[in-house]
């Protein structure tokens, strides 16, 4: 007989098991909650690094800080498409879609409401969460790249009404949130006050991740990425579950839309539902290692600050060296960073041709 | 007898231009096996898929204790009590063996029962393994099984349900002599139990040995049904499965 | 009422380019059940080969589609048999991050040697219009574009069901283990079917940069749009995708007259995703390869 200790085994935060569809399968499968005290360890060690990204604040100059900024949006962004993307399987490439829904949401409020960015903030969530919900009911029924393709339909198309609502949005011309003075609802929080907003926000996303992985939810998840079908022949209500991860999704990423509208002032639908955003946050997360919690987080951190330091030393080039890197990586590493050092470590093999070689015609 | 567990009344199906299944009525008992045989395209899959949710019928009704399910969602017939298995084996790939199981365990009627918790549901999982025999392979990967031991996979699958019905779909396929026996023991010892059970089989000698009866599949329409033996003496059955020649064959030799 | 007939004829017209574009999109989508992100940039690139062939050689654009064409042929070739080729066997999302990979390089590539301004490719007679009675306008220019696109997609037609070719396509398509079986070389196989989709994009971009203004931005448009007329017409339905380029066309020009602004662009979404929703095999009937679809 196995190990099973009467305590209730832990899932393991970090690189879990069922990762499979969206990239090469383990050879042999962790168990999804390993025993023991491996269940604190990680819990232990996003709050390590929480206490870390607080004490980081203090060691940089303003354009960095802005750049890790940036670093923590992506952290959340990445976070809340694995979800759906890596654990559930659903590729979403409209994600951006409710990232500028949360955005237009926190315009809405602010400029004409008059309310508080601290109201604004759930709002966004709200707004996004129930548009995905409406969306996700025709959508979820559609897989791969019908799916995939459908979002980003519906992401374009929240752009172009947004840009035909002149009115309410500013249109092209985009639209001014009132940070100074008597006019605005909340004074702009600065460069110190948004670091702070975005690292709790992506800790917030992370968290909720990871407790979605360690309990039933996940494993309803996974099950549904690796076989619906089966899945729903096992009493899972496959409907209700990917409606609610696609909702859940979706609000969070709203919630950094609204953060980032707040941040920029002046928002223009062209920004706030820029493709690339979308397709960035997908990069972060298969790099990263998609279905697993440290994946998207270290695919964020590297990508982010690849672009930066791309842009800084490119200034011209710097998207077409971009686009040249993520045809490398995306060739030699499909599987992403923690599930490749996984298994490598498992089976000693560390060559990345091997990936060329499975997945190759 | 007691009132059928599960009923199919003129259940038909149809994909464009073909009826797969066309009027069929069947009844499941407690500790009654019905075996479902017919030859490749008679419509047993489609009729298993019709009864579990996975295709909804174009006509007829599909009864679980007496509620229509008919058009039900998989999940729901799964917690009403129907429990099967899929031909070609659809395992999670990417979770051990053990966490197959137990995902059935979360999700599946016996959820309400305290099973909600993982380290109880892992616990039962464990259990479930233990009776289809698959105890030692908890931490495997379903790629590494054997092809017997994929089948008892898909088994405990089911049985985690702890359902009522069973509808096994050719889970003999590409077994071995003494794996048959073994399994037709432990679907013996499932029938013991109360369960109400479906078998579509090919292999003929397993139908004759378990089934309490036996029905006939042709062309998506019931051909006949009864005790094993008489309906495997049947001439229309012999003519379904080997066609008419060899059928007038047969006829002239006796 | 003159104005809608001279829209949705426009329309048409655009909507015969438009259905060139995706014929070739849909081609590689249901064959390989590759999603290329960036064909857009094959159609743009076509139009910057016809550009510089006629400001070098002042070369007629409509004649120039024939080289670009060609160029994109090798380069889509190459592209596939040594890049996509690599990742065919992986889950989806790879292959649309490498198709966006390459978008990126084209699109950046192209700013980084153009510039970002619009341009076109002059002719003398493109302007000019073939009158209709009622007042109705044909631009000459977009009436030879529009024969262009139904040509080339017969032709293609008549390719894939009579030549030798063309049946190795479909077969692989099909069933590519099966295929391979019988001694079709399925990377070679790929690699073709990749060519002829971008030499399709690229001689419709000659013929783009012919009518109307152009630039790297217009990439992306030209990439959705394309999704839009496949789904239609159903995957690797060439005269689907036709079909689907001149449905599509005539939604955005009589939709451009009769909606503000830009939404009509939304409105082609709105189709996108309603189809999806609906009738994912397309309105054209079933889908060469409706058993390829993702299930």
């Amino acid at each position: 007989m196995t190990n099973v200790d009467s305590e209730d085994p832990a899932t393991e935060v970090t690189g879990v098991a069922g990762t499979a569809a969206a990239a090469p399968v383990a050879e042999v499968p962790a168990p999804i909650r390993p025993d023991g005290l491996r269940r604190a360890l990680p819990w232990a060690v996003g709050l390590l690094a929480l206490a870390a990204g607080f004490g980081l604040q203090t060691q940089l100059y303003t354009g960095q800080e802005r750049t890790v900024t940036t670093v923590f949006m992506f952290v959340g962004l990445a976070a809340a498409w694995n979800l759906l993307g890596g654990y559930t399987g659903y590729a979403s490439f409209g994600q951006v879609g409710f990232f500028g829904l949360g955005g237009y949401a926190t315009v809405v409020v602010m400029v004409h409401a008059h309310l508080s960015f601290w109201l604004a903030l759930p709002v966004a969530a709200v707004v996004a969460g129930g548009f995905a919900a409406l969306v996700g009911w025709p959508l979820l029924r559609l897989r791969g790249h019908y799916f995939a393709v459908a979002t980003l339909g519906v992401a374009e198309g929240l752009r172009e009404v947004m840009t035909n609502l002149p009115r309410l949005t500013g249109g092209g011309a985009g639209i001014t949130i009132p940070t100074v003075g008597p006019e605005a609802p909340t004074r702009w929080l600065g460069n110190d006050g948004f670091y702070v907003l975005f690292l709790l926000l992506a800790a917030f996303v992370v968290a909720t991740a990871g407790i979605v992985a360690s309990t039933p939810a996940g494993y309803a998840l996974r099950a549904i990425h690796q076989d619906e079908e089966a899945a729903a022949a096992m009493g899972i209500n496959t409907t209700v579950a990917k409606t609610l991860v696609f909702a859940g999704s979706a609000a969070l990423t709203g919630m950094i839309g609204a953060a980032y509208a707040f941040q920029q002032v002046t928002i223009y639908p062209e920004r706030l539902f820029d493709v690339d955003i979308t397709v960035l946050m997908v990069v972060m997360v298969v790099l990263g290692g998609s279905g697993t919690i440290l994946g998207p987080v270290l695919g964020a951190i590297a990508v982010a600050y690849a672009s930066e330091w791309l842009r800084q030393h490119f200034t011209a080039g710097h998207t077409f060296v971009l686009g040249a890197l993520i045809i490398l990586a995306v060739i030699l590493l499909p599987q992403g960073f923690t599930n490749y050092v996984r298994d490598a470590t498992k089976s000693r093999r560390f060559s990345l041709l091997e990936n060329v070689r499975r997945y190759r015609l | 007898m007691s009132p059928p567990l599960l009923e199919a009344r003129s259940l038909s199906r149809r994909f464009g231009g073909l009826l797969a299944v066309a009027g069929v009525d069947l009844e499941l008992h407690p500790g009654r096996l019905l075996g479902l045989i017919g030859p490749n395209g008679a419509g047993k899959s489609t009729l298993i898929n019709l009864l579990t949710g996975h295709t909804r019928p174009t006509a007829g009704r599909v009864l679980v204790d007496g509620r229509d399910m008919t058009g039900a969602r998989p999940w729901r017939i799964a917690h009403a009590g129907v429990g099967r298995t899929f031909q070609i084996v659809k395992p999670f790939r990417g979770m051990t063996v053990a966490d197959n199981v137990t995902v059935a365990v979360l999700f599946g009627p016996g959820r309400v029962r305290g099973n909600r918790r993982l380290g109880a549901a892992r616990r039962t999982a464990l259990d479930v393994l233990d009776r289809v025999g698959l105890a030692e392979r908890a931490d495997a990967s379903p790629a590494e099984l054997s092809v017997a031991d994929a089948r008892r996979l898909e088994l405990a699958k089911a049985l985690a349900l702890r359902p009522r019905i069973l509808l096994l779909d050719e889970v003999l396929a590409g077994l071995r002599p003494t794996e048959i026996e073994a399994a037709l023991r432990l679907i013996d010892e499932l029938r013991g139990a109360g369960l109400a059970l479906l078998m579509v089989e090919h292999v003929v000698q397993a139908i004759a040995a378990v089934s309490d009866e036996v029905l006939v599949l042709h062309h998506g329409e019931a051909l006949t049904r009864g005790p094993a033996a008489q309906v495997l003496a049947d001439e229309r059955v012999i003519e379904a499965y080997l066609g008419a020649r060899y059928a007038a064959k047969n006829r002239s030799r006796s | 009422m003159t104005q809608l007939v001279q829209a949705g004829l426009y329309g048409l017209l655009q909507g015969c380019m438009l259905g060139l574009i995706a014929v070739g999109f849909s081609l590689v989508w249901g064959v390989m059940n590759v999603v290329n992100l960036a064909h857009g940039a094959f159609v743009v690139v076509g139009a910057y080969v016809a550009f510089e062939l006629h400001d070098l050689f002042g070369l007629d654009p409509f004649l120039g589609s024939v080289p670009a064409a060609l160029a994109l042929f090798v380069f889509g070739y190459l592209t596939q048999r040594y890049m996509i080729n690599l990742v065919v066997n992986a889950p989806i999302f790879i292959t649309l991050l490498l198709t966006f990979g390459l978008q990126l390089l084209l699109v950046n590539g192209l700013i980084l040697v153009f510039t970002a301004d619009y341009r076109s490719v002059p002719t003398r007679y493109a302007a000019d219009s073939l009158v209709l009675p009622g007042d109705v306008r044909l631009p000459l220019g977009r009436l030879i574009a529009a024969l262009i696109a139904v040509g080339l997609t017969v032709a293609l037609g008549y390719l894939m069901r009579r030549t030798r070719t063309g049946l190795a396509i479909l077969a692989t398509g099909m069933d590519r283990g099966a295929a391979r079986l019988m001694g079709i070389r399925a990377r070679h196989v790929y690699a073709l079917t990749f060519g002829i989709a971008a030499a399709l994009a690229g001689g419709a971009g000659a013929a783009v940069g012919a009518v109307s203004t152009f630039s790297p931005a217009d990439a992306g448009r030209f990439t959705l749009f394309s999704f839009v007329a496949a789904v239609l017409g159903g995957l690797g339905n060439t005269s689907g995708a036709l079909l689907g380029g001149l449905v599509l066309g005539l939604v955005e020009g009589i939709g451009g007259q009769l909606l503000p602004g830009t939404l009509v662009n939304a409105l082609a979404f709105a189709v996108l995703v309603v189809v999806l929703a609906i009738r994912p095999q397309g309105i054209a009937g079933r889908a060469f390869y409706a058993s390829r679809v993702e299930a």
